[in-house]
């Protein structure tokens, strides 16, 4: 069984949504509930995130933008500029923790303390940029914690394997002209769900061409193409990649029962890709998986497919 | 919209005097594929494409002997006037961009040149144009949702679905409306800028009109 680190914080259910919405705190409670009930939190490492440095948040968002959101949250908005995005006055901290617990994963995997993490944090972070937030997102996590290896630990390559529904505009576009973090987004078609962007002929900008790899799958997809994908796309990018580190972005809304998509992925669909990630990364970089928490709406389907893929990434 | 919105108003043009190695050197340095062919006064007098100077040079290409010496020479020494279209498909300052879009498939032709009335080139309006204008009004590229409703056809059901989607303070960044294959029926696209459709495709069904699920694009 593989070391695999636990990242939460009771905070993180601070924020909470002003009105009816389907990222809200009772998906982390229907998490921690489930992994618990089912004993994996007691075999994995228990990490506490902290709050990161100014520096870590900086390497990805502009400085105006996080004053921006500080003062949005503080003044008692209820929405950072589009409607879908809410805020209390929590917001801010809670998504400067999110951010840590992304870093916490990291560290812990860098330093050896755990093999892999699990990440389980909010808000999500995958569809904000360095100076946008947006989609529920207000700090890119992943990115985050991608900046904060290369930075701290002299990390170079660093693949992040989004698999969330939505494509992770946000991401790819911190990424786009950047060789040294591969950028790779599995998604439901542009033309049918948000954001709208991830077509296959984004491929990245000037030296980062050819570092952003985007599979947009047709409404109905399910577990078959999801597995095509990986093993015929993914797999051989990685193989001329060579990342010394993987992170996921691991959403959980394209699942048949999730209401925001219309994908049909399975719970299986969710153990493949995992073991086929674990297995990239046994291959290329001493099995190093940093797995964060973006989307997933419906808690049965959320908890189920979560407690897979913890229990994929144990190797148990 | 009218064309003179879209159109390419800094526009490369010909003397009908100038060689076709002159306006092949011009095509490819400004990657375009036909030249409008004006007179001293700037009236147009044709058009030329680089299929029309390629067919001018491929029959003294199949000559025997013919040298790339000679075909250089051959394109040098013939004016365009020689190879160009006179009967030119133009739009007008005042035609629509619908105008434009119908004679562009209409005449099968790729670009339009502009003129004003007094026959004189103000621009030039090409498929690519048209798209870019298509892209812009199909809201692709910006950060939103997409929903298809089908509506009965019939006048009022556009507003009512405005009024549910404008309820929950969403913007709404592109709006298509399509005859549908049933009779009676019409698809009405829109592009709302929310990843959470959810709430608003429930109302959307709860006020009686059907979404189409995407999933089912696919079926024959
Ligand atoms: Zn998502």
């Amino acid at each position: 069984m593989k070391r695999v680190a636990w990242i939460y914080h009771p905070d993180y259910l601070l924020h909470s949504p002003p009105f009816e919405h389907p990222e809200s705190p009772e998906r982390l409670v229907a998490i921690t509930d489930h992994l618990g009930k089912a004993g994996l939190i007691d075999r994995m490492v228990v990490v506490t995130p902290e709050y990161p440095e100014d520096t870590d948040i900086l390497s990805v968002h502009d400085r105006d933008y996080l004053n921006r959101l500080e003062t949005a949250c503080r003044r008692g908005d209820l929405t950072l500029d589009s409607e879908d995005t809410y805020l209390n006055r929590h917001s801010f901290n809670v998504a400067l923790l999110s951010a840590g617990g992304a870093i916490s994963g990291a560290k812990a995997v860098a330093e050896g303390t755990a093999d892999r993490a699990f990440c389980a944090i909010r808000p999500p972070g995958h569809h904000a940029g360095p100076d946008v937030g947006m989609g529920f997102c207000l700090l890119n996590n992943a990115a985050v914690a991608a900046r904060y290896l290369q930075a701290r630990h002299g990390v170079g390559k660093v693949l992040i394997v989004d698999w969330d529904v939505h494509h992770g505009n946000g991401t790819q576009n911190i990424f786009l002209e950047d060789p040294s973090v591969f950028y790779f987004s599995i998604h439901e078609h542009p033309t049918f769900l948000y954001p709208g962007t991830g077509r296959r002929w984004e491929i990245g900008k000037g030296k980062g061409e050819g570092t952003t790899l985007n599979a947009p799958m047709a409404p109905g997809a399910g577990d078959a193409e999801y597995r095509t994908t990986f093993e015929q796309t993914l797999e051989p990018a990685v193989e001329r990649f060579r990342p010394e580190v993987i992170l996921v972005s691991a959403g959980f809304d394209a699942h048949r029962d999730d209401p925001l998509a219309d994908l049909m992925v399975t719970e299986e669909g969710f153990r493949f890709m995992t073991r086929h990630v674990v297995a990239l990364a046994n291959k290329f970089c001493g099995g190093k998986v940093v797995s964060i928490l973006e989307g997933g709406y419906e808690p049965s389907s959320l908890t189920s497919c979560i407690e897979i893929h913890v229990r994929e990434l144990l190797e148990e | 919209m009218f064309v003179a919105r879209r159109m390419k108003k800094k526009i490369v043009t010909a003397a009908p005097s100038a060689s076709l190695f002159e306006a092949q050197r011009q095509m490819r340095e400004h990657t375009i594929r036909q030249i409008p062919v004006v007179s001293e006064d700037g009236t147009l007098v044709g058009i030329v494409s680089d299929r029309d100077i390629r067919a001018a040079v491929l029959p003294t290409d199949m000559v025997p002997g013919f040298t790339i010496g000679e075909a250089e020479k051959f394109m040098k020494n013939t004016p365009v006037e020689r190879v160009m279209t006179r009967k030119v498909v133009t739009a007008t300052l005042s035609d629509t961009l619908e105008d434009a879009i119908v004679l562009l498939h209409d005449f099968r032709v790729n670009a339009l040149p502009v003129v004003d009335a007094a026959g004189k080139v103000a621009g030039i309006i090409t498929r690519t144009d048209v798209l870019e204008a298509f892209i812009d009004a199909l809201g692709v590229g910006e950060i939103s949702s997409r929903l298809e409703v089908v509506v009965p056809d019939m006048p009022g059901t556009l507003a009512q679905l405005t009024a549910i989607i404008s309820s929950f303070h969403v913007n709404i960044t592109s709006v298509l409306s399509t005859r549908h294959v049933d009779i009676g029926k019409r698809s009405n696209f829109f592009r709302v800028a929310t990843l959470n459709v959810g709430p608003i495709r429930k109302a959307i069904e709860e006020a009686g009109f059907e979404i189409l699920d995407p999933s089912k694009f696919l079926l024959p």
